[in-house]
């Protein structure tokens, strides 16, 4: 055959960006190895030319090894006899066994030629597979469209340690099968391409995807075994399972009946196809099942089976469209149950698994508790016992007179339940968000009845969620209620995927700007929902606002000046000192100094109970000392943000613009949550109203994890406050006493809330009397604790921990 | 057509009249061709002509059947554009509404044959992920088919969700 030379722009496709592989190594592969580094010059300037693979060489012999194996399946077929007379003799044997040998070394040549040209580019940017000698493919998948990556050993490639990969890609899509890669290659790769699907940035020479995997199990060794079915098993619920006791019970039945009459002979053509297929059944249900375990890796639920075909296969949990637990009438006994899940490309209806293709079998055969650990990992959360099921009314006998007792559905906040089956019973189960559509379908028997079925329509494959036989009122009500709940769940599901896109970002450029700086995230001291803080030197840190700050660049510049502002006042505590700002890369930096000692935050959680209160006690001296700094503008005001310096004629309009953008955001949660929430606003204005008092300047924030303690001559104690942001304001002073009190309830040490409620009585008996108490100290301490509980209202999505404690402060 | 398969709050949009002439046309034409092929054969080659005269009594039983349908099927077909989904309803024995969310929708289809070019009529067929859900609706004007296409991919592509 000729070797197509002409480059042909056409045959590259779209979005590839080197030529084809033929046009970009003139010289033959024997000179150059396909993946030496020879085939991808590094020319300054030039566009890169990817490093292209192929799969192992081994590949054209056990393709070559598996139509040999074919050939001589159909022969033996053809040497059993068929009672048609025609005998087999030698002289067929002279002709058939060159006639096999062509047709083995042809098939050989094929595979040859169709390894040799097939080559895949599998790396950070891309996954390309490009087949074909003479019409060629490339083909090019987003990662994000990855459904399932499966490993499979037939027979012949785990002699030689090779498996083929099989990468699903979604609907409508063909599979992608690379054949066949070393075991450790395939096992790699898979691990990559498992890891970019569900949207984590990873690298292919990632060492901790190397995961060495046993021949026997692939198991990798970070896998743990959920659920692991027995032969025995296997084997007896094979037994008792409907498909065989059928098939062999038709297969007797003519056997006993053709004994009887002596006609045995004439009907073995008839018995041969019967026995071909009740063979095939056992192959489906017992050899590709054999070994049948259910694991859990880092990176979802593993599927690992086959006797003869080895077969690993990834389960993808959040691409699963629906599960199906069924039991045939003689598993009751025995309390087993069979698992089967939807799967979007594993176009397997009703169990019509080969023994080597991906399979939609989640348990092939398992015990209830199996059955509900399983389903823990699929449905995580969901309790299906707990859901309500309703039975379809008696007048479903008419129609279905077979099950009529057995149909029943319910629904919970998370999926819709359907049951049917008397001979095998089926709980069909659908997610709300993978609703694709529904129907109510009604025949001419059914509208006389006033019944209707619901169909909630999935993806192909074993799962077929239908309410059947409603009542017409009930199943109006279902299926106009399924679709406000599947529309609910795409939302949250939609809101989810956002939140989890949004944390990439948050790394972008941050290897750029530590490398500038001759640091590296080992180096992390500390990060809040700002900013992240590194160390550079003994004396210096270097602080990296988060990606989602709204005006990095202001808020630094704001806080360098207000340094400054403060660099020649001694309050007898340490406080920041930004030596240089700037931007690298996107992201807004500040470089500075660095404090003695650690985060009180971090000491507390070590430290015994007698050592605490001392250094709690002047965490309440810095509290007030803050207080000291000077202020670069008069009266209430915000001194960081995008308005500021922003002053303000009063108090309570201080206060309101604090709380407007945090209270906007959390209306929701708080008048779900809190159903008086309108009452305790109100009373916080009329509180905050009545509050006389000269403004301060104001942390905002004093909590132990921005408080830095070191030893001092008479034990620990708090020597610096750093973090000042768009918290900091010139206001209540009281603000700063709570934050030192209250928020030490959010500290995770045992005795944490003691701690705070005795502070708070030492913060009374100390600063009752003073001028800032306003003759009731305890009242506005309980005042701006309901202040917090709003400006920190909107942490419910990021910190559900601190929502509990806005709670909390806002029903006292 | 009682509650069951009313969309909540609104009114059905309902198909071109065209379609009504189309379908009578089909009517017409397709059993008489088809059952006439036997006939004709049966009567002319074995001159078995009370064969040939029974079955076209079928042909005519069955065009009058479907002509009578004719008025309550076009009648019964019905769609509704609402915020978040498409409703479909049609049937006259075997009926049925469907819902599909615009989210999730991957493909939007406008087909027209030759036959139904005459009748200045399209198809707008919608598909999901799965393979039973059955959104077609047939009988539109095209400027219509198109328009519906348009709004339909657009609303589409403002709900995408994943799988």
């Amino acid at each position: 055959m000729s070797t197509p030379a002409a480059p042909d722009p056409r045959l590259s496709g779209p979005g590839t960006d080197h030529p084809a592989p033929d046009v970009a190594e003139p010289a033959p592969p024997s000179d150059v190895p396909p993946d030496s580094p020879e085939a991808a010059p590094v020319v300054p300037g030039a566009p890169v030319v990817k490093q292209t693979e192929r799969p192992h060489p081994l590949t054209p012999f056990i393709r070559g090894w598996l139509v040999l194996v074919a050939i001589a399946v159909t022969w033996s077929r053809e040497l059993v006899p068929d009672g048609s007379g025609d005998g087999f003799d030698a002289s067929d044997l002279a002709i058939l066994v060159p006639l096999a040998g062509a047709v083995v070394l042809l098939a050989g040549v094929v595979g040859f030629l169709s390894w040799y040209f097939t080559r895949f580019v599998i790396d950070a940017d891309e996954l390309r597979l490009e087949t074909g000698a003479v019409f060629k493919s490339s083909k090019r998948v987003s990662f994000e469209r990855l459904q399932s990556v499966d490993i499979i050993q037939p027979f012949a490639a785990r002699i030689f340690g090779l498996a083929e990969l099989r990468i699903e890609v979604g609907a409508g899509d063909s599979t992608l099968r690379l054949r066949y890669l070393s075991r450790a290659k395939a096992s790699q790769l898979r691990e990559y391409l498992l890891a970019r699907a569900q949207g984590r940035r990873s690298r292919p020479d990632d060492p901790d995807l190397a995961l060495p995997a046993s021949a026997f199990t692939d198991r990798s060794a970070a896998d743990r075994a959920l659920v692991t079915v027995s032969p025995q098993r296997l084997v007896l619920s094979f037994l008792a399972s409907t498909e065989w006791l059928v098939t062999a019970g038709i297969t007797l039945a003519v056997l006993i009946v053709t004994g009887v009459f002596d006609v045995t002979a004439y009907a073995l053509p008839g018995l041969i196809p019967l026995v071909v297929g009740t063979v095939s059944v056992v192959g489906r249900r017992v050899f590709a099942m054999f070994n049948f375990t259910l694991s859990e890796s880092p990176r979802g639920l593993r599927v690992t089976r086959g006797l003869t075909n080895l077969t690993s296969q990834s389960v993808p949990v959040d691409r699963i469209q629906g599960v199906r637990t069924a039991q045939p009438l003689l598993w009751r006994p025995f309390g087993w149950y069979r698992v089967d899940v939807d799967i979007v490309g594993y176009a397997s209806s009703d169990g019509q698994n080969n023994e080597s293709a991906a399979t939609s079998v989640l348990l092939p055969v398992a015990t209830r508790a199996e059955v509900d650990l399983a389903l823990d990992r699929v449905l995580p959360g969901v309790r299906l016992d707990a859901v309500e099921m309703r039975p379809s009314p008696r007048r479903a006998r008419w129609v279905a007179w077979f099950d009529f007792w057995t149909l029943r559905h319910g629904w919970d906040a998370r999926v819709l339940v359907t049951e049917h089956g008397w001979l095998t019973r089926v709980q069909d189960v659908l997610p709300h968000a993978k609703t694709q559509s529904v129907r109510i379908e009604q025949g001419p028997l059914q509208r006389r009845l006033r019944l209707a079925d619901v169909h909630c329509d999935t993806p192909r494959g074993p799962v077929n969620v239908v309410a059947q036989q409603l009542d017409v009122a009930v199943a109006r009500e279902l299926a106009m209620s399924q679709l406000d709940r599947a529309r609910e769940a795409r939302v949250a599901d939609r809101e989810a995927l956002a939140r989890a896109a949004t944390i990439p970002d948050e790394r972008f450029g941050e290897d750029e700007v530590l490398a500038q700086f001759g640091t590296s995230r080992d180096r992390l001291l500390g990060a809040g929902s700002e900013s992240e803080v590194f160390a550079l030197d003994e004396h210096r840190v270097l602080r990296l606002y988060r990606g989602r700050h709204e005006a990095p660049q202001q808020t630094a510049g704001q806080l360098q000046a207000l340094y400054r502002h403060w660099s020649g006042v001694d309050i007898g505590l340490e406080v920041p000192l930004t030596l240089q700002t700037g931007e690298l890369a996107g992201r807004t930096w500040a470089v500075d100094r660095r404090f003695s000692g650690r985060t009180l935050s971090g000491w507390l959680a070590e430290a015994g109970p007698a050592e605490r209160r001392p250094a709690l006690l002047s965490l309440l001296d810095a509290a007030v000392a803050v207080s000291r700094l000077p202020s670069p503008v008069p009266g209430w005001a915000r001194l960081v943000g995008t308005d500021a310096p922003q002053a303000y004629g009063s108090l309570p309009e201080l206060a309101n613009a604090m709380l407007a953008g945090p209270v906007a955001r959390s209306r929701p949660h708080l008048q779900a949550d809190l159903p008086d929430v309108a009452a305790v606003w109100d009373r916080l204005q009329a509180d905050l109203a009545a509050r006389r008092v000269t403004p301060t300047l104001v942390h905002g924030d004093i909590c132990p994890p921005n408080a830095f303690v070191s030893l001092g001559p008479a034990g620990p104690v708090v020597t610096g406050l750093g973090d000042f942001s768009p918290h900091t304001v010139h206001g209540d002073p009281v603000a700063d006493l709570v934050g030192a009190t209250a928020f030490l309830e959010l500290e995770g040490y045992d005795g944490a809330a003691e701690d705070a409620a005795w502070l708070t009585d030492v913060a009374v008996q100390r600063y009752g009397a003073s001028p800032v108490a306003d003759g009731d100290l305890r009242r506005w301490l309980g005042v701006y604790r309901r202040f917090y509980g709003f400006y920190f209202s909107d942490s419910a999505g990021f910190d559900p921990g601190l929502y509990a404690w806005c709670l909390r402060q806002l029903r006292s | 057509m009682d509650d069951l398969f009313a969309p909540p709050a609104y009114a059905w949009q309902r198909l071109s009249p065209a379609y009504r002439s189309l379908r009578r046309l089909t009517t017409a034409l397709v059993a008489p061709i088809l059952f006439s092929i036997p006939a004709l054969v049966l009567g002319l080659v074995f001159e078995l002509w009370w064969v040939s005269l029974s079955l076209w009594a079928v042909a005519a039983l069955i065009v009058g059947l479907r002509w009578s349908l004719i008025e309550r099927t076009w009648r019964s077909w019905g769609y509704v554009e609402r915020e978040d989904d498409l409703y479909i309803t049609h049937g006259v024995v075997f009926r049925s509404l469907v819902a599909v969310p615009y989210g999730r929708m991957q493909l939007v289809e406008v087909a027209s044959g030759p036959l139904e070019r005459a009748f200045g009529l399209a198809t707008v067929s919608l598909k999901t992920a799965s393979p039973e859900t059955n959104a077609t609706i047939p009988g539109l004007p095209p400027e219509e088919a198109a328009r519906l296409r348009d709004r339909l991919t657009e609303l589409g592509e403002a709900h995408a969700s994943g799988l």
